[in-house]
């Protein structure tokens, strides 16, 4: 019974990934499996997944430009 | 200003965060009966379902196994509960749990036959974005159902309301919404106004976004409203409607 709220694996389900977009530019995002987030390369922010749920806020985003970690 | 006493984002998020724990027990049984009406009205449909404001996923053990639901919400700790639900009662017909907010979806143009928002309208600061959100990602030819508490200010209503205005003052609601705010910034068509139980103290709203046209063309290309008819806090007279 896979569905997008399960917790056992941390990602994101295909068909739901098909369907989101940035909520500020509505441009595709990009699965970063690593770090669990959706990029969002037009507005320059990635967006956390949190227990299974994709946070899709950009108050919540992470600046990609204002990156101080290493990569 | 297009609303009086806008509620701000986060003032509504800690509404929200302080009353997830009691909510389904204070005004859940309240709203219940109209969540009850607009899930049955939508059962009758088919293919998938976005509810907007999920919450703690009150109505998600409700929808039919044939339709495929996604719920999103502002509110994390409201949407925590809603993911437990799902998982406690094995919901498999919800495909997604989301947080985001409601005016300004993340979902692509389109992409879902049913639009659902319950007590959504009256507390977001920006209830015309947030309707023109919901129409863009309607399908062509989908529906969009509003489940909300319009004002009336006399009969019996009025004293309820009256009764009713602490909590509701809580819960971030307007008092004075008025039914127009939503009908007179749509370009959908608006197909059933139904009072529902109790005493008609909540209104379900549903609207069909015309099939097979580029209504949703215009809306992609910015955020710039449409020439719509202006929405301004004061409906009272000189009847807004519009179709």
């Amino acid at each position: 019974m896979a569905n997008a709220t399960g917790d056992s694996q941390p990602g994101i389900d295909r068909k739901l990934l098909e369907i989101l977009v940035c909520p500020v530019t509505k441009g595709t995002l990009v699965y970063d499996k690593e770090r669990g987030e959706l990029i969002s390369e037009k507005a320059r922010l990635a967006y956390p997944i949190r227990d299974g749920i994709p946070i899709m806020l950009p108050e919540e985003a992470r600046n990609l430009d204002e990156e101080s970690s290493p990569a | 200003m297009s609303v009086k006493s806008r509620i701000d984002e986060k003032s509504v998020r800690e509404a929200y965060a302080r009353w997830a724990p009691v909510y389904d027990f204070s005004f859940g049984p309240i709203a219940d009966a109209g969540r009850k009406h607009a899930v049955r009205a939508i059962n009758r449909r088919s293919g998938s379902v976005l509810e907007v404001g999920v919450g703690t996923g009150l109505s998600l053990p409700r929808y039919g196994k044939h339709l495929k639901v996604t719920g999103i919400d502002l509110s994390t700790d409201m949407l925590k509960k809603a993911r437990t639900r799902v998982k406690e009662k094995n919901l498999a017909n919800v495909e997604a749990i989301v947080e985001m907010d409601a005016s300004e979806l993340a979902f692509a143009d389109g992409q879902f036959d049913t639009v659902v928002a319950m007590y959504v309208m009256t507390v977001v600061p920006e209830p015309e974005k947030v309707m023109r959100e919901l129409e863009r990602v309607c399908a062509p030819g989908g529906q969009v159902f509003i489940v909300n508490h319009f004002a009336q200010d006399h009969g019996v209503r009025g004293r309820i309301e009256r009764w009713m205005a602490p909590a509701a003052r809580a819960l971030g609601w307007h008092p004075d919404f008025k039914v127009e705010t939503i009908t007179g910034i749509t370009k959908l068509d608006l197909q059933e106004t139904q009072p529902l139980n109790p005493m008609g103290l909540f209104t379900m709203l549903r609207f069909q976004k015309p099939a097979g046209e580029e209504a949703a063309d215009r809306q992609s290309e910015g955020k710039a409203p449409r020439s719509a008819p202006k929405i301004s806090g004061e409906v009272e007279a000189g009847a807004p409607a519009t179709f």
